[in-house]
């Protein structure tokens, strides 16, 4: 079976190549998109596994592509982690409506990203 | 499938025209239309156009005009040297004449795939618009098409049949089932819905070429376009036994469906209107005309009902024709019970359902009214069977407070001895307007010895700083929190924080709507205090042993 790709969203170059070169190196398939139009784009072309979203983006911001994607019936298996730079109660109600799996408050620590994921992971395996 | 054709030469229309016919192709003849009749003619939207070179002045524009239609476009030339301006046209095909009715053929339909693709880029960058295009066009929930795509099959319909019936489905819901169940629940109810609708007519009406049906009209709504049938004289009965039919079908299956709990809070309504065609009248006038005429029929049978349930509560509460319900609440750790929440229904079939009760009281202002009865049955119903240091949790509706009899209340004028069993549960999704008259009140009750509780808490409306100037003895969480929070780790983390903080105020956290072990599990071991849920308890008439 293949192995679904995990999309990191961020419009932060350094940043979607750090996190990718992380995950690439756990062995995971990385897919990456700059804003939220085009993560929406991906997501309908290689319906990921799971979906790491920065909040802060221009445009489209995170909340709406989150909310796009937790409402569309085919991307309901989809696991989406919010990446925040604030982690207070509010935003995290914010994530409760988006319909947010998880979140991970940025700067990014790998360790906390790594156990995230797989425990994402895990979760929608179990739920298959 | 529509071609429409402005060629001058007869041989290449009567081509065209058997092409359309072994098609089951609609053929329109737009030579003698002047360019403004054919702009007209190209908001119908063709599926194809074909211009004789040197019909048309304006090319560009035709093709602009096309492809707003979302038409694919097809020049014929008489000569090779035209084609110079039918590539400048940016045509999607062109047919030097003669040509064979099998060229012919081959090019319209090479045509119609070129166009497709114009109409639904592939490209990667372009599948978002795509997506975003189809969501204007079908509805994402329902697959019916919405009203602009329907407005031009309606008027199809209306010139092939001569008559047209239009059903207006009208929803109401008593309660937000958004703001309670979530909004997957209410798409859930409007999903399987129009699946009702489709089945009803797949049983009703052996031509299925007969029925349409657009969403989401205005809120929930659903307009269906259909013909019925009939002799004149009888039509008019026939309509009425299809829409009461329609009506106790889409009831008995959302009750089966969803429970009698959420079929309870949705009202079904159906108007009907009837149109004839008529060359003098803009098909689409008349077409809105009907929508707006169905509307306000099913709107006027909303209206009646209404009229009935307010009926129905006064005499409710002439006849105190309430009854009571209790739903344990048990301590995490131990699973014993805890305390009961009091529901309240009525027992008239109309008023069965607690939200619909209170809307209906709110539109009547009897509020007051049905929340003292409602206050003094919970109290009298328990009261035998409620053991030492067992609490009673009642719902306060927040008119309540406006109600000097209520801001008054004494343990004694519900007839218990001590307030402190009694918890005061007010809901965090009312704003609450005046912050400091309010807090006032609550100091009252609090001196008086009552308790309180913040139900639906963490849902949104307010922020935990509002929830600690309450300082409420107990906080429920908000359902939305709750379900599948297993698998969920931003609502177990939410959850963790309204724990801490709860400790840290000295209140206790109950969790509302467990149904599954696993999220008994996973709030038990973030420390919930107490829960409540169909996984040990349903509420129910009694006190369980």
């Amino acid at each position: 079976m293949e192995q679904k790709p995990i999309l990191v969203v961020d419009d932060d170059p350094d940043a979607v190549e750090i996190v990718g070169t992380f995950l690439e190196s756990r062995g995971y398939r990385v897919a990456s998109a700059p804003d939220g139009r085009q993560a929406l784009a991906k997501v309908d072309e290689l319906r990921p596994a799971l979906v790491l979203l920065d909040v802060m983006m221009p445009g489209m911001d995170g909340w709406e592509v989150c909310r796009i994607i937790k409402n569309h019936p085919d991307y309901g298996d989809t696991r989406v982690v919010m990446l925040t730079a604030r982690g207070e109660f509010a935003d995290k109600q914010e994530g409760l409506r988006c319909g947010a799996d998880d979140y991970i408050v940025k700067p990014i620590r790998l360790d906390e990203l790594g156990q995230k994921v797989e425990r994402n992971l895990e979760a929608r395996r179990r739920a298959q | 499938m529509r071609i429409l054709a402005r060629v001058r030469e007869d041989q290449l229309r009567r081509a065209l025209q058997k092409i359309a016919e072994t098609r089951g192709a609609v053929f329109v003849d737009a030579e003698p239309l002047s360019e403004e009749e054919l702009g007209d003619a190209l908001r119908a939207a063709p599926d194809v156009v074909v211009v004789e070179a040197g019909e048309v002045d304006d090319l560009a524009r035709l093709r602009a005009e096309t492809n707003g239609a979302g038409s694919a476009l097809v020049i014929a030339c008489h000569d090779s040297d035209r084609c110079e301006t039918v590539a400048l046209a940016n045509a999607d095909d062109w047919i030097l004449l003669p040509a064979s009715d099998r060229e012919l053929d081959i090019r319209l339909e090479t045509a119609l795939q070129r166009a497709e693709g114009v109409r639904f880029p592939r490209r990667t960058e372009e599948t978002i618009d795509r997506l975003r295009f189809q969501e204007l066009l079908y509805d994402r929930l329902t697959g019916f098409p919405t009203l602009p795509v329907m407005i031009d099959r309606a008027r199809e319909l209306l010139d092939r049949r001569g008559e047209l019936t239009i059903l207006y489905i009208h929803y109401v819901w008593y309660s937000k089932i958004e703001e309670i169940y979530g909004w997957q629940k209410l798409d859930d109810v409007l999903e399987s819905t129009a699946a009702a609708v489709r089945d009803f007519y797949a049983r009703e009406c052996d031509d299925g070429d007969n029925l349409m049906m657009v969403a989401h009209v205005a809120d929930d709504d659903f307009i269906l376009f259909t013909h019925v049938p009939a002799e004149p004289g009888v039509a008019e009965r026939r309509l009425k036994t299809l829409t009461t039919r329609l009506e106790g079908f889409l009831r008995s299956r959302m009750e089966r469906e969803h429970g009698e709990e959420i079929a309870a809070l949705v009202g079904v309504y159906v108007g009907t209107a009837t149109i004839f065609r008529n060359p003098k009248i803009r098909t689409e006038r008349l077409i809105y005309r009907a929508i707006r005429e169905a509307a306000d029929a099913a709107r006027g049978a909303e209206e009646w009902e209404r009229t009935l349930k307010i009926s129905d509560l006064k005499a409710t509460l002439r006849e105190g024709a309430v009854f009571m319900e209790y739903h344990p609440i048990i301590v995490t750790q131990t699973e014993e019970i805890y305390g009961f929440e009091a529901l309240a229904r009525g027992t008239r079939r109309s008023l069965r359902s607690p939200e619909v009760l209170f809307q209906v009281a709110e539109e009547a202002n009897l509020i007051w009214e049905l929340s003292r009865l409602l206050r003094q049955r919970a109290v009298q119903g328990i009261l035998p069977n409620l053991k030492q240091g067992q609490f009673l949790f009642l719902n306060v509706d927040p008119h309540d407070f406006d109600d000097p009899e209520f801001r008054n209340l004494r343990g004694e004028d519900l007839g218990i001895d001590d307030p402190g069993r009694i918890v005061l549960e007010i809901t965090e999704r009312t704003a609450i307007k005046d912050y400091a008259r309010f807090q006032e009140y609550l100091t009252a009750f609090r001196e008086r010895g009552f308790r309180f509780a913040v139900d639906d808490a963490g849902s949104g409306y307010a922020g935990l700083g509002s929830i600690a100037n309450l300082a409420p003895d107990f906080i429920k969480l908000d359902i939305s929190l709750i379900s599948n929070i297993d698998s969920n780790f931003l609502k177990q983390n939410l959850v963790e924080t309204i724990v801490g903080f709860a400790e840290s105020q000295g209140a206790q956290v109950v969790a509302e709507g467990i149904e599954r072990r696993e999220e008994f599990e996973t709030v038990r071991d973030l420390g919930v205090h107490l829960t409540q849920g169909f996984l040990f308890h349903k509420p129910s008439a009694g006190v369980p042993e």
